[in-house]
């Protein structure tokens, strides 16, 4: 007689052996490590969520807590690494496998510890690549999720930081998993009901309300005037000569830049409504002057911000909101969205070699992917036509039959020719394939590889790679655009003017850009009261980004 | 909302944004400047090549003599973005020399334009007497009965030494984003810790540092919008309220000072001070706009006073 209910009596053990430490699904704060030792079991899958903002911090304290010699060799598969606790489950031994996707403020950790042989590392993923494998072979049997509140029968209110919930408890609960839910606190009626109560087996109220970092708000104040030139050069070179309409941006300052420039230069241009109107993005503070100005029709978000939670209920016709008012997150949409129906990502990196590999990783820190690869990279899923996807097609076809023709996917490294500590951006070998050499990873952890750029944006001019015919134009188009850089000044002088002739590299003055108009003037705003102005004071930044 | 370029309405540029020079020029009346060891003369540091450190032909600060409204001025305006606006040797002289040159100069007011995390570290002996010199001759210029008037509204603030010389000019002016000290937030972090002062809640240094706490503490005598065109009509109306220099003052200055110690020594927050000068609503203060402010700052008497 075969058994077809093993997993689901094993959860029901697990589920037993829990209810010892609550009061209904309830449980208190100081009995976290009690309820995760009575429910895990050795060698368990365990998503601890780590997201790209909020943190199941309180829950993190718990597992790190417990007694290795009864909690051990667990497997994290969780997508951010971000906390201190997220690696001293390693140490301690509770942990020994991971798989994840993103590790920035833990890269030098996550580094000195993969060396060591403290973590047995299975991959570094992308988001939507982790996200598959949780509904394949990464299934957790444990899932610890955080939300801003819950009510006493586990209906959950993730706030608008939902991010991973969603995702993670699907994977979980529908699979004989167990979910334990950190929130701030307990309520009769949750503000609207993101997962429902009998996906959620346990909820523990946090000892302090969870954290969140704010990863998207970049100060005006803190723009240059290269910067500024750089995103003159995108926005008139790329945004309006292919007629972007629906894109994703990076979170560094170039593409801020561009956000600010929208309502001043894009206006000048006459752009308003042909180009930058729906996104796949966070909601950046320095988008407001933009959606105040009528430029942006609607926003689907990854995550919130810190801050920008009543500017977003004011403004529903733009952002995706429940019916309570307050913004609806979901990483894994957003990352879809970015991928399938985005027809430009634009973003920074740190390294790009000659070829147009980039990377964002050191040789010391291993920050891991998130999502950029995804959003930066051509689906070869696509079958809907738009006019930039189509025009990017036309310019990369060059042979066989024009009706098997399809598009492209824009995708625009926006990089200062040296980088912070004047690190030059362009090298010969990207740090990455060192690393992965001492690390013994199979993979280079590269961020964006060469087939998928289309464009690459310095103070120098534009290089167009979907119009290189071959490797050695692509190494010279990049070479063109190099600035001072050791790469840049290995040019061979006549070549890289052959493809300016062609417009491969377009230069500022090609643009009928003046460098010295890349004043700051140009910026819709240049501080970070100046966007609390925009946005009628709904905006309420957080105290690290004030001057008054 | 103010502008930053040089080329737009000079009553609208922004002095938080605006370099020195650009602040001299639409500070002053139209084309009347005259510099004072202008960068043609090279006069540069002579320490910042030891440590391979970029120099500046003006050495980071610009002298000379123009009119305002009219009136002959002294002016030095620090130029915030080459090494923080800080004192090295010739800087410092720079600035030393115009204020002695203002007893046989006699203008109408020397105007500080400040902006300065204080000594340069790479120049440290020197800067720190061009500091003791400073203080000096603004008291001799002072004592001469010519006004000397500090301007405070630049990215880098006036921190250290640059604190110090505000604190001997007969008026200061600031903006929200002034801010007026000695110790900068990350070296009271650092000797202190960030349970004593935490640098990185610029929230809390604004409270405690910044242009509204000084005005209400009257710590500056006048608040004025973050354009050159606001900072000219405050230098104006300064120029002609300056305290006399005498013993009475300095009598009254520290009468002050003791009182302010032993009223607020206790505070761990700006807000807590505005709390006991009877501010209603501390909490809305650095969210308030320039006029409501100002009405504020009309209900405390402490804000306002001839001791200097």
């Amino acid at each position: 007689m075969v058994a077809w209910r093993n997993e689901r009596a094993a959860r029901d053990a697990r589920l037993e052996a829990g209810r010892a430490f609550a009061d209904g699904k309830v449980v208190a704060a100081g009995s976290v490590t009690d309820l995760l030792e009575a429910v895990l079991r050795p060698g368990d899958r365990v998503c601890l969520e780590g997201d790209n903002q909020k943190q199941a911090d309180c829950l993190a304290r718990g597992l790190a807590a417990c007694d290795p010699a009864r909690i051990h060799d667990l497997h994290m598969v969780q997508s951010g690494i971000v906390l201190p606790e997220h690696l001293d489950v390693f140490e301690t031994g509770v942990a020994r496998r991971l798989d994840y996707s993103y590790s920035g403020p833990q890269g030098a950790r996550i580094a000195r510890m993969l060396y060591g042989g403290q973590i047995a590392l299975g991959a570094v993923h992308t988001y939507l690549e982790l996200f598959a494998r949780y509904f394949v072979d990464l299934t957790p049997h444990v899932a610890l999720i955080a939300g801003v509140s819950a009510d006493r029968d586990g209906n959950l209110y993730t706030g608008p930081n939902t991010e991973d919930t969603p995702t993670v408890v699907e994977a979980t609960h529908f699979k004989n998993g167990l979910v334990i839910a950190q929130v701030n606190e307990i309520v009769e009626r949750v503000p609207r009901v993101d997962i429902p109560g009998d996906r959620i087996d346990f909820v523990v109220e946090a000892d302090r309300p969870f954290y969140v970092e704010p990863l998207f708000t970049r100060d005006p104040a803190a723009m240059t005037e290269t910067q500024i030139l750089i995103a003159m050069m995108a926005i008139k070179g790329i945004y309006a000569e292919y007629g972007v309409r629906r894109l994703n941006h990076g979170i560094g300052f170039g593409t801020a830049a561009i956000e600010l420039l929208l309502p001043t230069y894009g206006e000048r241009l006459g752009l308003k409504g042909q180009i930058a109107t729906h996104w796949a993005l966070n909601p950046h503070p320095t988008l407001i002057p933009a959606i105040e100005s009528g430029w942006v029709t609607q926003v689907h978000c990854f995550g919130s911000e810190v801050g920008m939670d009543r500017y977003i209920r004011e403004r529903p016709d733009v952002f995706f909101t429940g019916s309570d008012g307050s913004l609806r997150s979901n990483r894994a949409f957003c990352q879809t969205a970015g991928l399938y129906a985005c027809d430009m990502f634009i973003g920074a990196t740190l390294q790009i070699d000659l070829m147009g590999h980039s990377s964002t990783v050191t040789q010391s820190r291993v920050a891991g992917f998130g999502g950029a690869p995804n959003m930066g990279s051509d689906p070869h899923g696509r079958r809907h036509p738009s006019e930039t996807w189509m025009k990017a097609g036309r310019e990369a076809q060059i042979v066989g039959d024009p009706a098997l023709m399809r598009g492209r996917k824009l995708v625009v490294q926006l990089v200062e020719t040296f980088g912070e500590g004047l690190v030059p951006t362009f090298v010969e070998r990207l740090d990455a394939m060192e690393l992965a050499r001492k690390t013994g990873l199979e993979l280079a952890p590269v961020m964006i590889y060469a087939d998928d750029v289309t464009h690459i944006v310095t103070e120098e001019g534009i290089a167009n790679l979907l119009l290189c015919r071959d490797a050695d134009e692509r190494e010279q188009a990049i070479r063109g655009i190099a600035g001072y850089t050791e790469i840049g000044r290995g040019r061979d002088r006549a070549k890289v003017e052959a493809l300016r002739a062609r417009g491969v590299i377009r230069r500022p003055e090609d643009l009928g850009i003046s460098p010295l108009d890349a004043d700051r003037s140009l910026l819709a705003a240049r501080s970070i009261k100046d966007l609390v102005h925009w946005s009628g004071g709904l905006y309420e930044p957080p105290a690290k980004f004030r001057n008054w | 909302m103010a502008v930053t370029s040089a080329s737009a309405d000079p009553t609208r540029l922004s002095w938080y944004e605006a370099s020195a020079r650009q602040r001299v020029a639409a500070f002053l009346d139209a084309d009347t400047f005259q510099e004072f060891v202008g960068p043609a003369e090279r006069a540069m540091s002579p320490h910042l090549p030891l440590f391979e450190l970029p120099r500046a032909f003006d050495d980071g600060i610009v002298v000379g003599r123009g009119r305002l409204d009219g009136r002959p001025v002294l002016v030095a305006a620090q130029e915030g973005r080459f090494m923080g606006g800080a004192f090295g040797e010739v800087h410092g002289a720079k600035l030393v020399g115009l204020l002695r040159a203002a007893g046989a100069v006699t203008p109408a007011a020397v105007l500080i334009l400040f902006d300065t995390g204080g000594v340069r570290l790479q120049e440290a002996n020197a800067g720190e007497t061009a500091i003791a010199e400073a203080m000096r001759a603004i008291a001799e210029v002072r004592a001469a009965g010519i006004p000397v008037i500090g301007l405070i509204g630049g990215r880098a603030g006036a921190y250290g030494g640059g604190g110090l010389i505000a604190g001997t000019c007969a008026r200061l002016a600031v903006s929200e984003g002034g801010r007026i000290s000695v110790s900068g937030p990350e070296v009271i972090e650092t000797n202190k810790g960030a349970e004593e002062f935490d640098s990185r809640d610029r929230a809390l240094v604004w409270r405690t540092m910044g242009g509204k706490h000084r005005r209400l503490t009257g710590g500056a005598d006048a608040y004025v919008a973050d354009t050159v065109a606001a900072f000219r009509q405050a230098a104006l109306a300064l120029i002609d309220r300056a305290p006399a220099f005498d013993l009475a003052t300095l009598e009254a200055e520290q009468a002050r000072l003791e009182a302010r110690l032993a009223r607020f020594g206790a505070c761990r927050d700006g807000a807590e001070i505005w709390v006991r000068l009877g501010v209603n609503d501390p909490d809305a203060v650095p969210a308030m706009t320039d006029a409501a402010f100002a009405e504020t700052v009309a209900g405390v008497p402490e804000a306002s006073h001839d001791a200097r």
